[in-house]
């Protein structure tokens, strides 16, 4: 297998965009070339399309040839577009590793993207109901919040997490994306403004909730040996892991501790050849604040059910370490089903390159990226590294 | 980018009345197609009009599966009988859906939903869904839960669970 690297990654304003998914699409191209050298679009041999739901949120399907056409890519080796709900673009990431990784990929763009904002917000949600079991699951009225809400309640249940816990989530989130001028909320909230917002689902309130947003983010990906011919500053692919276990809450093992996360950052970390504890910086799925709070406990950074007091103490926060979601989060940032896997490698690898606002820059060499779908049965992680493996 | 005057220019012209509600198709509500000639699990259905609550269990390996199969998801038999469940359960997890319900559910905001502990004589079984006849804030985990089966104006059938408040068993506080 050849090493693979990633040389460039753009990115879009992520909000409530007056923007088709396409031109999101283009956007998020222009901004991804534009961040390396000596490419144009007819050189891209291949390209994968993290999307979740095109067909119902923009009623278009064949996605992949259409974003193609969109950037002037003509693929010749290979064009996918993958769903995996929350976790698309990520999926679309590691698919264009693999295909660089065999030899069948030279060089590969991955663009991941979501149009969420539709004019009619009950058929948005009846959309995000079906990445549940539609038949038993979103007959229920269940959708994202409930199920999350569940586990948020076995975990103070369990562990004695508290709602000041959940807050602090939150509160980070805010922090960390008032320093990005690409996040859907860029700003700081108060413990007062997360203990008010208006219910969703309890214990979950609307600050809580990662936003329904819109937006693109891009990369290209290459061998590690043309990694030079298109940047000074590439970030390597150490490591990866992936598992799943049910779909129905009722086929899990455990709602507070995800058993798939668990097995795929065994992988990730077994395959990259590391430990959780040489992880310098880590970008976690955060679509719901107690989601950080249990993928902080099982990818290992702090003790089984602490999570929360972990998350609070600090110790993710610049000067900690690992620290966590320094882009804003899913919170921060809001999430865009497709987008938001590719976002995190562009966060790492402008961590990496010194990109990003002093406020926010963390120092290291490892840093990994988890993006989690459907009711927290599906986990992907990727291990990146400032040098060659 | 607006393009030079020509002056006035002879176009015709037709107003379109889009549809301004489209109605939703069976496939595009939330409740499964139930009938033989669409589903193999058409039993499951047609049991729970009859007041049973039933799922497949495997003969060959004798898992207890839920939801309902075609085939074992544990052996991939397809050697399945149809056994009773237990129409009253023990809730294990609760919450509500309070905002942004998803189509035809909007009148019924807030509603509950929780995951309820069956004791079948196989293995426990966990399943989720609606409680009806109670609000979160009344609830406890442990709550003692019944079936209700909820009959559909177009013949289909579903399920729910039926609480009451103050139906507190071994329950904590949430
Ligand atoms: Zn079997």
């Amino acid at each position: 297998m050849r090493q693979v690297a990633i040389v460039g990654g753009g990115h879009t304003k992520f909000g409530v965009r007056k923007a088709t998914w396409k031109e999101l699409v283009q956007e998020a191209g222009k901004a991804t070339f534009a961040s390396v050298r000596n490419l144009t679009p007819r050189m891209v041999d291949s390209l994968f399309v993290g999307a979740a739901e095109p067909e119902r949120f923009a009623f278009q399907s064949h996605v992949a040839p259409l974003a193609a056409e969109q950037l002037g890519i003509t693929p010749t080796r290979v064009l996918q577009r993958h769903e995996l709900a929350c976790a698309s673009g990520q999926s679309a990431i590691r698919a264009a590793w693999m295909s660089i990784a065999m030899g069948l990929s030279d060089v590969a763009m991955v663009v991941g993207v979501e149009k969420m904002n539709i004019p009619n917000l009950p058929e948005l949600q009846s959309s995000m109901a079906c990445v549940l079991d539609r038949e038993w699951d979103g007959v229920h009225g269940a959708s994202a919040p409930p199920f999350f809400a569940l586990c948020a309640q076995r975990h103070m249940h369990e562990y004695g997490t508290t709602r000041e816990h959940l807050t602090e989530v939150r509160l980070k989130a805010g922090r960390f994306a008032a320093t990005n001028p690409n996040a859907h909320f860029a700003k700081t909230f108060t413990k007062e403004q997360v203990e008010k917002s208006v219910e969703i689902s309890p214990p979950l309130r609307l600050l809580d909730c990662s936003g329904i947003t819109d937006g693109a983010a891009g990369l290209i990906l290459t061998s590690a040996e043309r990694a030079r011919e298109f940047t000074d500053t590439p970030m390597y692919i150490h490591g990866t892991g992936q598992a799943s276990q049910g779909h129905n809450l009722s086929n899990m093992e455990s709602l507070t501790t995800w058993t798939p996360l668990k097995w795929a950052a065994k992988e990730a970390y077994r395959s990259a050849g590391i430990r959780s504890r040489d992880i310098d910086f880590a970008e976690v799925h955060d679509c719901f604040t107690i989601s950080e709070i249990i993928v902080t406990e099982d990818l290992g950074f702090c003790e089984k059910g602490k999570g929360g007091a972990h998350i609070a103490s600090g110790q993710t926060d610049i000067g900690g370490r690992p620290v966590v979601n320094t882009r804003g989060g899913l919170l921060g940032m809001g999430h865009p089903l497709g987008a938001t896997g590719v976002s995190q490698a562009v966060e790492i690898l402008w961590q990496f390159q010194k990109k990003v606002p002093p406020k926010r820059q963390v120092e290291g060499d490892l840093a990994l990226a988890h993006n989690l779908s459907g009711s927290a049965n599906a986990h992907s992680i990727l291990i990146y590294g400032r040098r060659p493996k | 980018m607006s393009p030079t005057p020509t002056g006035p220019v002879a176009v015709f012209r037709e107003s379109l009345a889009p549809r301004g509600q489209i109605d939703v198709p069976y496939l595009l509500d939330f409740y499964p197609l139930q009938s033989e000639e669409h589903t193999r699990i058409h039993p499951f259905f047609k049991h729970l009009r009859e007041g049973r609550f039933t799922t497949t269990r495997c003969k060959a390996c004798g898992e207890l599966l839920w939801q309902p199969r075609a085939v074992c998801s544990k052996c991939l038999s397809e050697d399945l009988e149809w056994v009773e469940l237990p129409t009253e359960g023990t809730v294990y997890a609760f919450t509500a859906m309070v905002r942004g319900p998803p189509l035809g559910m909007e009148a019924d905001i807030p509603f509950v939903i929780a995951l309820v502990d069956l004791d079948t004589q196989w293995r426990p079984l966990r399943l989720l869904t609606r409680i009806d006849g109670v609000q979160a804030g009344e609830m406890r985990i442990g709550d003692k839960v019944r079936l209700k089966i909820i009959n559909l104006a177009d013949g289909r059938v579903f399920y729910r669970f039926t609480g009451q408040a103050g139906n507190a068993g071994q329950g904590t506080k949430r």
